[in-house]
C-alpha cells in the first residue's frame, strides 16, 4: 500500500465505521431492537474490514517515483559526509 | 569498512531506542490503567469500583462474566438495592439484593438482610457463623451500572494465567494504537 | 497503516471504541422513556398473627396485587433465554425482556425509625405479563425485630428494578399506605 493509499484506508475506515454506527443506532432505536442494532453494526465492521484491511489495487495508484539510476549518475557525487547525513535523515523518516 | 561499522552502529542504536520506546509504551499503558482505576475509586467512593460477577445466584439479572460498576454514597441502604458485601473469612465478595432493612434512629445501627434473586432462601447461611444481620460496614457498594460479558477477560486471565502473559505481549506490540484511540 | 496486521488492529480498536460509545448512547436513550406505571394492593386477610418463642411478632397475610408496568420496558431492557432449571415459569418465546418486582412492608417502631420487610417478589418475563393480577400469601416471612406489630399501621410498597442490556440500572417504587395489622395475636 502506498502513502496515499494508507491515508485513504484510514480515512475510509473511520468514515465507514461512523456511518454504520449511526445507521445501526437509528434503526435499532426506531424499530426498538437492540439486536438489530448489533447485527447492523457487526455487518458494518465486517464490511469495513473487507474494504480497508486487505491490500487492494486501488490503494496502490500512487507509487513512489524513485530517481532513475542513470539520472543520478549524470550529476556529480556529493561529499561523503553529506551523503551519510542524508541517509540518517531518510532512515528516520 | 568504516562505512559498514557506522551502519551496524546505527542499527544497534535503533534497536535500543525501539526497545526503550516499547518499554515506555508499556509503562504508559500500565500507568493509564492505574490512573483510570484510582480516579474511579475517587469518583465512586468504593474501594473496588468495578467488579466481575462470578456466580449465577443473581440470574437472570447478572450472569457469570458480567461487569458491575459500584457506587458508595452516604445514602442509607434500602430494600431492593443490589449490594456487594464481604463476609468475614471469605475471600470473594458477594453480590445480592437487599430484602430487609431495620434501621435504628438514635444509635444509627442498621440491620440488613440480603438474598440472591435465583436462590430460594435468604443469605443467613452465607453470613459468618451466628451472624443474623449484615452490617453496612461490610458493604463495598451498590451496583449502579452494568456491562455484559466484558468480565470474561478477567475470569479467563485469573483462571488461566498464561493468557495474561500472551495478552501483555500483544498489548506491547499494539500499544501505540491502544493509546492513539 | 502500512501492514495488514496494523490495519486490522486499527479497525478493531476503532470499532470497539465506537461500540462502547453506542452502548453508552443506548443507555442514555432510556432517559427519554417516561413510564406511567400503576399498581394497587389490597390485603384480603390476615391468616395468622403470633408471637414467636423468642418474642418477635410474626404476621402472615394474603394480598391482591394488581399492576400495569408495561411502560417500563424499553429497547434497552435486558433479555434472557428462559430455562426451566431456573424455575421462573417461562413462557414459550425464547428471548424475553424481564424485570424484577417486589412488595415490601414498611413501618416504624419505637425502636427502629424504619423497617422494610420484603413479602413477595417475582420476575416479570414478558411484556404481556407486566399487566397482571395475582392473589398471594406472603412469600417471605413477615417478622418484626421485637413485639411491636399489634395494631400497627404500615405501608406496602411495590418496587421494580429494571436491568438494562448495558448501562445504568434503574429502580423506582409506588407507595400504598393505610394498612393495619390486627390488635390481637390470633394464636
Amino acid at each position: 500500500m502506498d502513502w496515499q493509499g494508507q491515508k485513504q484506508a484510514e480515512l475510509w475506515m473511520q468514515i465507514l465505521l461512523l456511518v454504520f454506527s449511526v445507521g445501526a443506532l437509528a434503526t435499532g432505536y426506531i424499530i426498538g431492537s437492540f439486536r438489530m442494532m448489533m447485527l447492523i453494526y457487526a455487518g458494518g465492521v465486517f464490511f469495513t474490514t473487507l474494504v480497508t484491511v486487505p491490500n487492494w489495487p486501488f490503494f496502490n495508484r500512487h507509487p513512489l517515483k524513485w530517481l532513475d539510476p542513470s539520472e543520478a549518475e549524470k550529476h556529480p557525487k556529493p561529499q561523503k559526509a553529506v551523503v551519510s547525513k542524508d541517509k540518517k535523515k531518510s532512515s528516520k523518516k | 569498512m568504516g562505512w559498514i561499522a557506522e551502519h551496524v552502529e546505527s542499527i544497534k542504536s535503533m534497536k535500543i531506542r525501539d526497545t526503550l520506546s516499547q518499554l515506555i509504551t508499556l509503562g504508559m499503558i500500565v500507568s493509564t490503567a492505574l490512573i483510570i482505576w484510582k480516579a474511579l475509586m475517587c469518583l465512586t467512593g468504593s474501594e473496588s469500583p468495578v467488579v466481575v460477577v462470578l456466580s449465577g445466584s443473581m440470574e437472570p439479572g447478572f450472569k457469570r462474566g458480567d461487569i458491575l460498576f459500584l457506587h458508595m454514597s452516604e445514602a442509607p441502604f434500602r430494600a431492593g438495592e443490589i449490594v456487594v458485601y464481604n463476609v468475614e473469612g471469605k475471600p470473594i465478595p458477594i453480590v445480592h439484593r437487599v430484602i430487609e432493612v431495620h434501621e435504628q434512629e438514635n444509635s444509627g445501627k442498621v440491620d440488613i438482610l440480603t438474598k440472591g434473586d435465583a436462590n430460594p432462601v435468604d443469605d443467613r447461611s452465607l453470613y459468618a457463623y451466628g451472624q443474623n444481620w449484615l452490617k453496612p460496614q461490610q458493604i463495598m457498594g451498590r451496583a449502579v451500572g452494568f456491562v455484559p460479558y466484558a468480565g470474561w477477560v478477567t475470569i479467563i486471565m485469573t483462571e488461566k494465567p498464561i493468557i495474561k502473559y500472551m495478552l501483555v505481549g500483544a498489548l506491547d506490540s499494539a500499544g501505540e494504537t491502544y493509546l492513539l484511540f | 497503516m502500512h501492514s495488514f496486521g496494523y490495519r486490522a488492529n486499527a479497525v478493531l480498536t476503532f470499532a470497539l471504541t465506537i461500540l462502547a460509545l453506542m452502548c453508552a448512547i443506548a443507555s442514555f436513550s432510556d432517559n427519554f422513556n417516561f413510564p406511567s406505571p400503576s399498581a394497587e394492593i389490597q390485603i384480603v386477610g390476615f391468616n395468622g398473627f403470633k408471637k414467636k418463642p423468642h418474642g418477635n411478632d410474626e404476621v402472615s397475610l394474603t394480598m391482591n396485587i394488581t399492576a400495569d408496568l408495561q411502560s417500563l420496558f424499553t429497547w434497552n431492557t435486558k433479555q434472557f433465554i428462559c430455562s426451566d432449571k431456573l424455575g421462573f415459569g417461562c413462557p414459550m418465546t425464547i428471548w424475553n425482556p424481564f424485570f424484577f418486582v417486589f412488595v415490601a412492608a414498611e413501618y416504624e417502631t419505637p425502636q427502629n425509625s424504619l423497617n422494610q420487610v420484603s413479602l413477595w417478589d417475582a420476575i416479570i418475563l414478558a411484556k404481556e405479563h407486566a399487566k397482571f393480577w395475582i392473589q398471594t400469601k406472603n412469600k417471605y416471612r413477615f417478622v418484626d425485630q421485637g413485639s411491636n406489630l399489634r395494631g400497627k399501621d404500615f405501608n406496602l410498597t411495590l418496587h421494580w428494578h429494571v436491568m438494562p442490556k448495558t448501562g445504568k440500572m434503574f429502580a423506582d417504587k409506588l407507595v400504598m399506605s393505610g394498612f393495619r395489622i390486627p390488635e390481637e395475636h390470633s394464636v
